[in-house]
């Protein structure tokens, strides 16, 4: 018995032993000193160049000494779910950057801080409506809208020069200059064009005059059973067809960018300006070089250009900030006047600010000046909290495009993806 | 600790029971070989293939005709490492995981002794139980252990991450060990208090070598498990101080395109921990089992 | 353990902790969410020596299943009778739901046939990996000491391999404009695969993803085989080769009785292994296309935490748990009746 009693308390005693250093020691990271302050900004990957982050902070500093602004860079994929969770944190980020048509989805949700009252200190007047309208939600505002960016045709110069194709004004021409450059050169893809590009499709719709979704008495209902969704569909599917990307991809998998044109054979590709840069230093990486030119998705008739899907960022503020002043000060710093004209100009034109008066000035041929030209014909998706949910994957506009390409009655397909859409919008 | 470090093989580990002469060069020879041959090519490919492309240029990762041939470069890697945090993940995954094992290994060695040589109520119950335990269902509970973490205050603590993946491994180890001690013969015991040790002793002289390769492969399934998780650290930890490596391996993943070279590159250099102690232990924990095949 | 108090039908002993002869037994149901109760204080009473001994031995491992896995279990319970979706979670409000989640999900087509789906897939590969895995375990034991080490050696680099990277590689190798299959088919002169689509269907996914999983399960079949076959005595072996046994009659009179301890266990564990395989499924093609290839994890995230119905993804769980544990009901009995031979 003696010995069973030594035994057992030597191993009990091992694991009390282990069991206080695995528990305590390295319990770390709280930074709740008290004293010192310290707001959390977050940005998406991409968002803020480095250099223009650095300078709203100096300034910030300048004015709030012992304060530090600690600038956590995100990743979009998983975003959604990260900033629902860190939103029910006690220690949220101060401040976030949401994606344009999610905002509805966390303002909804009083996660976000109410910023109706600091409207006049966030000099929201110059905000174009476009961009406010996703900044809101009933009325009142939860957001400041930070920057917006389009979709443009990016072609390759040379193609198009030895297939004699300039770049086209209306569908027509389009398509006729597709045929021209499938002529001249049958191992190049006139276009590539997966087939879930979803954020086009939006703009064919909205041309056609229809909507990817409607409010009907108290309740959204889908818009992709109508006519116009499927003359919209037809006209996708008759881009698509010249190109041989996947019907069941988007332009991420593999990311058109820097995956598919830098290996070559891509007269054009329609992309956001980052997308232009990453697919340029991608090839420079490959040793060749690109030389990129730029235009409007073009239009049904020759005096306006295409629709488009106006994309973008608001920054907001979390309701359970401890330093809500603070982060509302460097919120209106970033999206002030002065601040929006040095981020224009830092990203060269390639996001547009959130004011006319802090625009750049685009070089005349470069991507910024096809997209301030297309811009003015931007639009967002419908401002309600149910949008959000929609667009997560799997995504029932993108299973909707599939289906259609790959044959499927747009009828059909348009009304199963509706029934999602109204399952998922008003929820 | 020190205990559960690097027992000794068994002792007197017997030389594999089945010596065959063969005649060399026989027909079903050459068939075994070819198929063993095989087998190992299917099964390393996709492994040669992550390191393989960890060593290419950027442009040749991706391609429609793959490419077999290239100049290698380090740059992947250079990128991999790079990033900031890179050696905080390290330390912290290296801290997580082992201090999870070495938990498991001591807490279910003292479980499964009294599950194998104890007889005591609830004994059954607790089997069940361990049996049982090893169906959790780790990835749907992350949002309940969010929410109990979160309003325990909990959140980007190491301690927290170390004794979840803790009770992660714990079943399986209890499982695997309580079949080891329950396969060394009593009277081996027996012998050794006859012999004048106490139970202790006996326990450390006699059954604990025994256990060796048991001891291999538990820590070697929670070195594993440990080393890998993913869903729990990415919803608890958001403070990147606190963050491990299987979150460093998808951060080259971007919506601005994807880095593949690194990515290659991050999991290679991953996997390679993993690599080496599966060497290290898979061997002695094979050939410890021989000689724990006393129990016949 | 709580996981399983669902299946209480099938396991009536859920209070392993249940001290010795325990004046003061437990009810047996325990509140849920009081982890406290687990390791109930053990009397001072020790009529005989070795009473206590034990349950200060099993204690600590009691004590943290209870805290780490049961109280969690047990929260994720409750969740399922509540009402969680992104107000209330950011809001950190609950309000009880009844069992709403449940008729919304035993009421819904789509569960069902993801159900049925879940359980094919599994079948589908554990059988595989069973099988394919115990050839490879008796080839291993068969080969010389050089082809062994290159086998066991190719097995464990693809055991170690990280599912992250294990994921890419097969999308790669699968991939419809890049992918390395499509290059062989055409070298291999076969036409067609231009830019085949392996991805086309549910069931063609599937199939690949099952590539994947029997590609990253069968070490641990094989190499443990393996491992198991060397505590066979080689006698044995001589004397059924001198009965006239072939190779498949020796399989089942020696190898089989013999390692059926090894095969129950590991095709337990395989089954759950791969019922709650989430990366792999979900990673290959996100459920896709058109919602065709998710299996019951992959419909919890999807429904759950993508579209922000928490409580919802409790109740898909919960019920996951308790089909586990009826479908595995005739797999306990069958260990632990083992258990009582040793």
């Amino acid at each position: 018995m003696k010995r069973k009693l030594i035994a057992a308390v030597g191993v009990a005693g091992m694991m009390a032993g282990v069991a206080a250093c695995g528990n305590g020691g390295d319990d770390k990271g709280k930074t709740d000193a008290g004293g010192a302050k310290e707001i959390t900004v977050w940005v998406m990957d991409g968002s803020a160049p480095k250099a223009w982050i650095d300078e709203v902070n100096k300034e910030f500093a300048a004015k709030h000494p012992g304060v530090t602004v600690k600038v956590e860079v995100q990743a979009w994929k998983g975003i959604q779910e990260k900033v629902t969770t860190a939103l029910s944190e006690n220690t949220p980020p101060d401040v976030l950057e949401l994606g344009n048509t999610q905002t509805a989805g966390y303002a909804v949700t009083g996660g976000l801080a109410d910023l109706t009252k600091d409207k006049g200190g966030l000099g929201a007047d110059a905000w174009p409506k476009s961009m406010l309208e996703s900044a809101e939600y009933e009325g009142k505002l939860y957001s400041a809208p930070w920057y917006a960016a389009n979709r443009v045709v990016v072609y390759d110069k040379k193609a198009f020069e030895k297939a004699g194709v300039t770049p086209p004004k209306t569908r027509d021409e389009w398509i006729a200059g597709l045929d021209k450059l499938k002529a001249a050169d049958p191992n190049t893809q006139p276009i590539y064009l997966p087939g879930q590009s979803w954020y086009v499709l939006a703009g064919l719709v909205w041309d056609e005059g229809g909507e990817l979704a409607v409010k009907d008495g108290g309740k959204w209902k889908g818009g992709l059973g109508t006519p116009q969704a499927a003359s919209a569909m037809e006209f996708y599917k008759k881009l698509q067809s010249y190109s041989t990307a996947p019907k069941d991809k988007d332009e991420a998998s593999p990311q058109q960018s820097t995956d598919v044109v830098p290996k070559g054979g891509v007269a054009s590709w329609i992309g956001l300006g980052w997308e232009a840069g990453g697919a340029e230093k991608a090839l420079k990486d490959a040793g060749k070089e690109a030389d990129f030119g730029y235009f409007p998705i073009p239009g049904k008739t020759a005096d306006k250009p295409g629709t488009v899907f106006l994309g973008g960022s608001n920054l907001a503020v979390a309701e359970r900030s401890k330093n809500k002043e603070l982060a509302k000060e460097w919120l209106a710093l970033a999206t002030g006047k002065d601040q929006m004209t040095k981020y224009a100009a830092e990203v060269k034109g390639s996001l547009l600010p959130n004011q006319a008066a802090a625009n750049f000035t685009p070089a005349p041929g470069s991507f910024a000046e096809a997209m301030g030209k297309a811009g003015v014909n931007g639009r967002i998706t419908p401002v309600t909290p149910g949008w959000a949910n929609v667009e997560t994957e799997p995504n029932p506009l993108k299973e909707f495009m599939t289906k259609v390409l790959k044959g499927e009655d747009p009828a059909k397909a348009g009304a199963e993806a509706d029934k999602e859409i109204a399952n998922r919008i008003n929820k | 600790m020190s205990t559960t470090t690097a027992p000794k093989p068994a002792p007197a580990a017997p030389q594999r029971p089945r010596l065959r002469t063969r005649r060399p060069l026989r027909p079903a020879a050459v068939v075994k070989n070819a198929g063993a041959l095989a087998l190992a090519a299917l099964f390393l490919f996709p492994v040669y293939w992550m390191f393989s492309s960890a060593f290419k240029p950027s442009g040749e990762i991706l391609a429609k005709d793959p490419v077999f041939f290239f100049t290698p470069t380090l740059d992947n890697f250079t990128k991999a490492t790079g990033v900031e945090f890179f050696w905080t993940y390290v330390q912290n995954s290296l801290l997580v995981t082992v201090g999870a094992v070495l938990l498991a290994l001591l807490v279910a060695l003292a479980a499964s002794f009294a599950i194998a040589r104890m007889r005591f109520a609830g004994r059954k119950g607790l089997v069940l139980g361990v049996m049982m335990a090893q169906m959790a269902p780790w990835e749907v509970m992350v949002i309940a252990m969010y929410m109990i973490a979160r309003d325990a205050e909990m959140l980007n603590s190491l301690g927290l991450l170390t004794a979840i993946y803790f009770v992660m491994v714990l079943p399986f180890t209890i499982w695997t060990l309580r079949g080891f001690i329950a396969a060394v013969p009593v009277t081996l015991e027996e012998a050794a208090q006859i012999d004048g040790c106490t139970r202790g002793q006996a326990f450390r002289k006699v059954i604990f070598p025994l256990l060796a390769p048991g001891l291999m492969s538990t820590s070697l399934f929670g070195f594993i498990t440990a080393w890998n998780e993913f869903a729990m650290v990415l919803i608890l930890n958001k403070d990147k101080a606190a963050q491990t490596l299987p979150l460093w391996l998808t951060q080259f993943q971007t919506a601005f395109g994807n880095d593949w070279g690194a990515t290659m590159a991050a999991s290679s250099l991953f996997a390679v921990p993993v690599l080496v102690i599966f060497v290290f232990l898979q061997r002695k924990a094979v050939g410890g089992m021989t000689a724990g095949a006393v129990k016949g | 353990m709580t996981v399983h108090s669902q299946g209480a039908a099938t396991a009536p002993q859920d209070a392993p902790h249940e001290p010795g002869g325990p004046k003061a037994p437990q009810p047996p149901q325990r509140p849920a969410g009081v982890p406290e109760a687990a390791p109930a204080p053990r009397g001072r009473r020790a009529a005989l020596p070795s009473g206590w001994l034990p349950y200060l031995l099993v204690a600590p491992a009691v004590l943290s299943m209870a805290v780490l896995l049961l109280y969690p279990l047990a929260k994720n319970v409750i969740l399922s009778f509540q009402k969680v979706d992104k107000i209330e979670f950011i809001q950190r409000k609950a309000p009880f739901h009844g069992v709403e989640n449940y008729t919304q999900l035993l009421g819904d087509a789509q569960f069902w046939t993801v159900v049925l789906r879940s359980f094919l897939f599994t079948a589908a590969n554990v059988a595989v990996i069973m099988v394919v895995g115990s050839l490879i375990g008796l080839l291993l034991n068969r080969l010389g000491k050089w082809m062994r080490l290159v086998l066991s050696m190719a097995l464990v680099m693809a055991w170690a391999m990280p599912i992250v990277a294990s994921v890419t590689v097969f999308q790669w190798l699968f991939d419809e404009q890049f992918g390395v299959m499509n290059w062989l088919m055409r070298t291999l002169g076969f036409s067609g695969y231009e830019q085949h689509n392996w991805f086309e269907s549910g069931l063609s996914t599937l199939v690949i993803i099952t590539v994947l999983v029997v590609w990253g399960s069968v070490p641990f079949v094989a190499l443990n085989m393996y491992a198991g076959l060397t505590t066979v005595g080689g006698e044995l072996y001589e004397a059924a080769r001198m009965d006239g046994a072939n190779g498949w009659q020796t399989f089942w009179q020696v190898v089989f009785p013999n390692l059926k301890p090894f095969f129950l266990v590991t095709t337990f564990l395989e089954v759950i292994w791969v019922f709650k395989a989430f990366t792999q499924v979900y990673a290959m093609n996100r459920g896709g296309p058109d919602r065709a290839s998710e299996t019951l994890p992959v419909f919890a995230f999807v429904e759950g935490q993508s579209q922000g119905h928490y409580a919802l993804a409790a109740a898909i769980s919960v019920l996951t748990i308790v089909m586990l544990v009826v479908v595995m009901s005739f797999y306990f009995r069958l260990i632990l009746k083992q258990e009582e031979e040793q």
